[in-house]
Formats: structure tokens, sequence, C-alpha cells
């Protein structure tokens, strides 16, 4: 009787056929990325000789150096996102308002330079912030400053840089949650007394909440792990995690180093985008 | 007047959607902006709830001007098509927003919230997600968020058009007899007439940026102003007709169907339109003081309570003829000829259309 229950609880149970379709992506991420982060994780727990060790990680949390540069990567990459959401929000709603030629032209400014290379942009940022560059032959004609600034090795310089090269990511999903939402809800709250503030963050704000939550993760998932262009605008003097690593494997051949630094930082972003999926799936369990 | 719409002009670049517009409403009244669309309805209406600025005109409700006032500040309560609540509030935060918004506390929220949702019948869902609610329950919740806050102004627009058939009717009943208790001004845009006859006092009959005509059911019915009202309130004969000769305030037109009389007052030689409505036509020669058509019938509807009878009519012509009641036994069948008979005084004579 059991068992003839289980049979017709079967049915239900069945995969469904469309999930068959996303196989080919999966065997694609399972053998380029899955893999080689298993063995990340694995090399980063042995030794030279192929012992278990946990030495790296111990070294890691008591060198000032690490730690310092665990600090600096976790600072921009928080300033980084928080700069684009800045920029990012207010622009999101003139696409979702603009109309027509305005909305194409805004979207391509957004998605073209996404196909212009990261070393591009933030080789052409270097020539920007340079001592010689264009913003200090500007202040220093017009006499604002002295002296020229140094900007080029700066954080400072290297948040502007980031924010420049991820604003599409922090716009596209804020975007998207806006062109969902019904225009006609702010006018009702205008029409049940809520002035533009109460509006805002009462209606505007809680809307387009999975928006922000969802390019906030990008933008961080991807500043903090950034390695061309805190190479380029900063230069080595100035590490961040992924500077690190590069320097690990390629100039100090220490591969235990590197993994370790790569499972660190790959434990941050993963952090991040676990956290930032809980907070979507209560959101929208909100307004399911 | 209560609510005073003076001289009203709006356009969208080389688009006139308001046309000097004039409208008022009494305290109290529940009027219906009634036309098709595109006709500028809910332009007015969103211009009332000041969502749309006017480009000329007055504004004025409760003896203030508010023509220059956002939405924010009329006190001017909107229940919107799709209802626009909102989807992260549950029912009684949807409800309590205006309140909110107005700087009552939560606690203070409470009871003024349990009332609303008590009228429209809706307390056992006030923690319910909005969600969770069929399109019925929406409105009610909606109609519960707007006159929470004690409007001056209550403005639907085609508040019933989400909900089917018999459920629409439903809640236009309980509705009007809603606002009416509460002596709530309320204002309805719709494109349906049975919805506008059926839930206001008065109705505006809107076309093309202006109102053609503002009154009474039972006038607009028995006495449209204008061939446009004819046409879009209630079913109508319409031929078309040439004034022949003018006799006093009697004019004899000649019509695809022969000569006909009716009252009125144009020159001979103006084209016009003829309008009589569906009752006043009888399948029988007429007696003196008829006019008499003799047609072919196309098709006849029993629609159980009256059988609408539709006759052969050419160019833009329609020949409708109702029967209720006992004379709805023995009509002719389909294809046969009938003589179409109505007093000349049911008669109604428009200019002919594009010629004023």
């Amino acid at each position: 009787m059991s068992q003839f229950n289980g049979a017709a609880a079967a049915p239900g149970r069945r995969t469904d056929p469309f999930l068959l379709l996303a196989v080919p992506a999966l065997c694609l991420l399972g053998m380029l990325f899955v893999l080689p982060i298993v063995f990340l994780l694995v090399k980063s727990f042995r030794d030279t000789t192929g012992n278990l060790s946990i030495a790296t990680y111990v070294a890691f949390f008591s060198d000032p150096f690490m730690l310092t540069a665990l600090r600096r990567t976790i600072v921009v990459a928080i300033e980084t996102t928080l700069l684009t959401l800045l920029l990012g929000y207010p622009t999101a709603f003139a696409l979702a308002r603009a109309r027509g030629f305005t909305q194409t032209i805004i979207l391509i400014a957004m998605i073209l330079p996404l196909s212009v290379g990261v070393i591009v942009k933030a080789f052409a940022w270097s020539i920007v912030f340079r001592t010689d560059g264009v913003i200090n032959k500007t202040l220093l004609g017009l006499g604002i400053i002295d002296q020229p600034l140094r900007l080029l090795f700066t954080e400072t310089a290297l948040v502007i840089g980031a924010t420049n090269i991820f604003l599409p990511f922090m716009v596209l999903p804020i975007y998207a949650v806006i062109r969902q939402t019904d225009p006609n809800l702010r006018s009702a709250a205008a029409t049940l007394g809520a002035g533009p503030l109460f509006c805002f963050f009462r209606v505007t704000l809680p809307l387009t909440l999975p928006g922000i939550v969802a390019g906030a993760a990008f933008v961080f998932s991807m500043a903090v792990a950034m390695y061309v262009i805190p190479n380029l605008i900063i230069g080595e003097r100035t590490q961040t995690l992924s500077m690190l690593i590069a320097r690990s494997f390629l100039y100090l051949r220490n591969e235990q180093m590197g993994s370790t630094i790569s499972t660190i930082l790959l434990a941050i972003a993963a952090f991040i985008v676990i956290v930032s999926s809980v907070i979507l799936k209560r959101l929208s369990g909100r307004q399911a | 007047m209560y609510l005073d719409v003076k001289g009203i002009i709006k356009s969208y670049r080389d688009n006139t959607v308001l046309d000097g517009l004039d409208f008022s409403v009494a305290r109290g009244e529940l009027v219906s902006l009634l036309g098709p669309s595109g006709c500028g309805k809910t332009t007015l209406l969103r211009m009332i709830a000041g969502l749309v600025t006017a480009d000329h005109g007055t504004i004025r409700l409760a003896e203030r001007d508010v023509t220059g006032l956002p939405a924010h500040k009329r006190n001017v309560s909107v229940v919107f098509q799709n209802y626009a609540l909102f989807p992260h509030l549950n029912v009684s935060e949807n409800v309590g927003f205006g309140l909110a918004a107005r700087g009552v506390s939560k606690a203070e929220q409470r009871t003024p919230v349990e009332e609303a949702l008590a009228l429209v019948r809706m307390e056992q869902f006030a923690d319910r997600p909005i969600s969770a609610l069929s399109g019925g329950q929406q409105q009610r919740v909606a109609v519960a968020r707007a006159l929470v806050v004690a409007p001056d102004l209550l403005l639907l627009d085609e508040p019933f058009s989400a909900l089917d058939r018999k459920l629409r009717e439903t809640m236009q009943v309980e509705l009007k007899a809603l606002l009416r208790s509460r002596g709530i001004t309320a204002v309805f845009v719709t494109h349906d007439q049975e919805e506008a006859l059926a839930v206001s006092d008065r109705i505006a009959v809107m076309n093309r940026g202006r109102i053609e005509q503002y009154g009474g059911p039972m006038e607009l019915y028995s006495r449209p102003a204008t061939s446009f009202v004819l046409d879009f309130v209630g079913m109508s004969t319409r031929i078309a007709g040439t004034v022949k000769k003018v006799e006093g305030r009697s004019l004899l037109i000649s019509t695809a169907y022969g000569e006909v009389t009716a009252p009125g007052n144009f020159i001979q030689g103006a084209k016009v339109l003829l309008g009589v409505r569906p009752e006043h036509l009888d399948p029988v020669p007429g007696a003196a003081g008829s006019n008499s058509i003799t047609v072919a019938l196309s098709d006849v509807m029993c629609l159980g309570a009256k059988t609408l009878v539709h006759a052969t009519a050419s160019g833009a012509d329609r020949i409708i003829c109702e029967q209720s009641g006992a004379a709805q036994q023995g009509l002719p069948s389909t294809g046969e000829p009938v003589t179409l008979s109505w007093n000349v005084e049911q008669t109604l004579v428009y200019p002919a259309e594009g010629v004023q």
C-alpha cells in the first residue's frame, strides 16, 4: 500500500524537462569554474611537501601588511558600491523616465562602455589622473591650485575609476525594477497626501530595494575582486587582495599563499552574494 | 458650486486634449464623465486630482482655488483603474497610508482604518498581503484607502472595468449606497454608458475635449443635445436626410425611405440626421401625426424582457425597433418587409455630421 502511494506521488516530483536546457551551461561552469575553485581550496591547505597545513591562513591573519590590504580591499569595494549607488540610482530613474531617442542614447551610454575593455578604461583614467593629466592641468590653468594634486596613486582615484567602470551594473538592475513598478503607485501616494519625501521613503525606495540589493551585490563582488583597475590606477605601491594573489602566484611562486588569499576573497564575495539573495528573497516574499 | 472647473485648456504638442472645458459638481453629488477613449475624461480627472497641470483655466474646490496646488495638498482621493494598491504593504497598511502621510501615529490610525475596512466589509482581511486578494476585494481596499482620509472629493477612474459583469453590478450598487450614506461628492470616469446611468445623478458626456451635454440620465436619453450624445447614450435609429420644406417649426425631410415630418429649426436644403429611440418605433402602419417607413427586417433578437428588431438600412443609417411585453409575440420574421411608424413629436433632428 505504501509502495502504491509512493508511486502515485512520483509524477509530482518528476523533473521539469526544461531544466535539461541548462545542462550544457552547467557543465561548462562545472568544468571551468567549480573544479578550479575546488583545486584552489585544496591547494590552500597544502604546503610545498603536500602535507595538510593552515600555515598560510595563520600567516595571512597575523601579517599587518596583509590585513591592511584586506581592510583596504573591503573599504574600496564598499565605497565603490556606495558611489555607484549614489550616481546610479538617479540615472536609473532618468533612464526609466526617458522616451524614444533619449532613452536609447542613455542605454547605449550605459552598455557600450562594457564592450570597451577594462584595460582601456583604466588606462584612460590613469591619463586623466596623472600629475600632468587633464584634471591637474585644468585646475592649475584656472588658478584653483598652485601645485599639481597627487591623484593617480590614491584610493580616491581608485574608487572613482572603479565607479565609472561598474556603474552600468548598478543602473541596469535598478532600471529593470523601476520599469516593472506601476507609475500609478506614486500618483496614488500623492493623492493620499504624501509629499515628495514621504512618497520616496515609503513607496519608491521600498519598491526599488530589490534592484538596489541586486546592483550592490554585483558591484561589490566585482569591486572586491578587481585586479586590472587598481593595478593601473594605484600601482604596486598600495596593494589589494587580488594584486596580492597575482604577486603570490607570479612573482613569489607561493602557490599556497596565493590559493589562501583567493579562498578568502572568494569567501567574502560568496558571503555578499548569499546575504543579498536572502534579502531579495525576503523582499519578493513580502510582495508575492 | 462645490467643484468648479472653468475654461480648462490642455494640449500635448499639437494635440488639444481639453478644449475650453467647463464642469461643475454640487456637494454630495455623484457625477460621471462619460465618453469614448481619447475624449479627455481621464486627463480631466487627473487634473482635478492635481496629477496633471492645466495650460489655462481654473479649478475651485470647496471654496478654495486649487489650480496651482500639487496633488498631495488638495485632499482629493482617487480610486485608480488598476487600484494602485501598494504591493509592499498589507491591507491595513494600505488603508492607513493616507493617515500616515498626514502624520497620524500608528496607534491613532487603528480605529479609523478598522472603521474604513468595516465600511467595505474587509475587516477580516486587515493583515493579508495585497497579492492574496481578488479583484473585487482589491477594489474594496482601494475605496477604503481613499475614504479613510475624509477627502473633499472622491475621483474614480473606470473603477469597475477590471471586474466581471456580475461582480461589477453588485459593486456598483454597493458603492453608490456607501457614497450616498457618507455624503461623499464623487466623480466617476467611464466609457460604459450603463455604468454611468447606474451610478450617477448627472452625467457629463465628453467628446473631443469638450462636454457635449451635462444632465440627468433621463434627460440625456430622451433629449440628447447632439447627435454624438444620441449615438453614445442608448441605442437609436439614425437616418440621414435633407430638409425639403419648412412650415413654421415643422420640417418635411426626404430620406432614403420616403418623406418624414419632424419638429425643428432648419433652413430648406439643410443636411440633417434624424434620430428615434427604439422603443418609440412600432411595427404597425401609423395613424395621423405619425411617420411611417417600410423596410426589410434583417434580424430579430430576443433578449428576454425585450426583443430588438433590426432593419436593413442604407449607408451609415441604422434602423432599430424595440418591443417589450406582449408586443414581442407575432413579430414578422427576418427578410420580410415591415412598416415601422413613430410619433412625429418623438423625432429628433440634428445637423448632419461635419455641417454645423
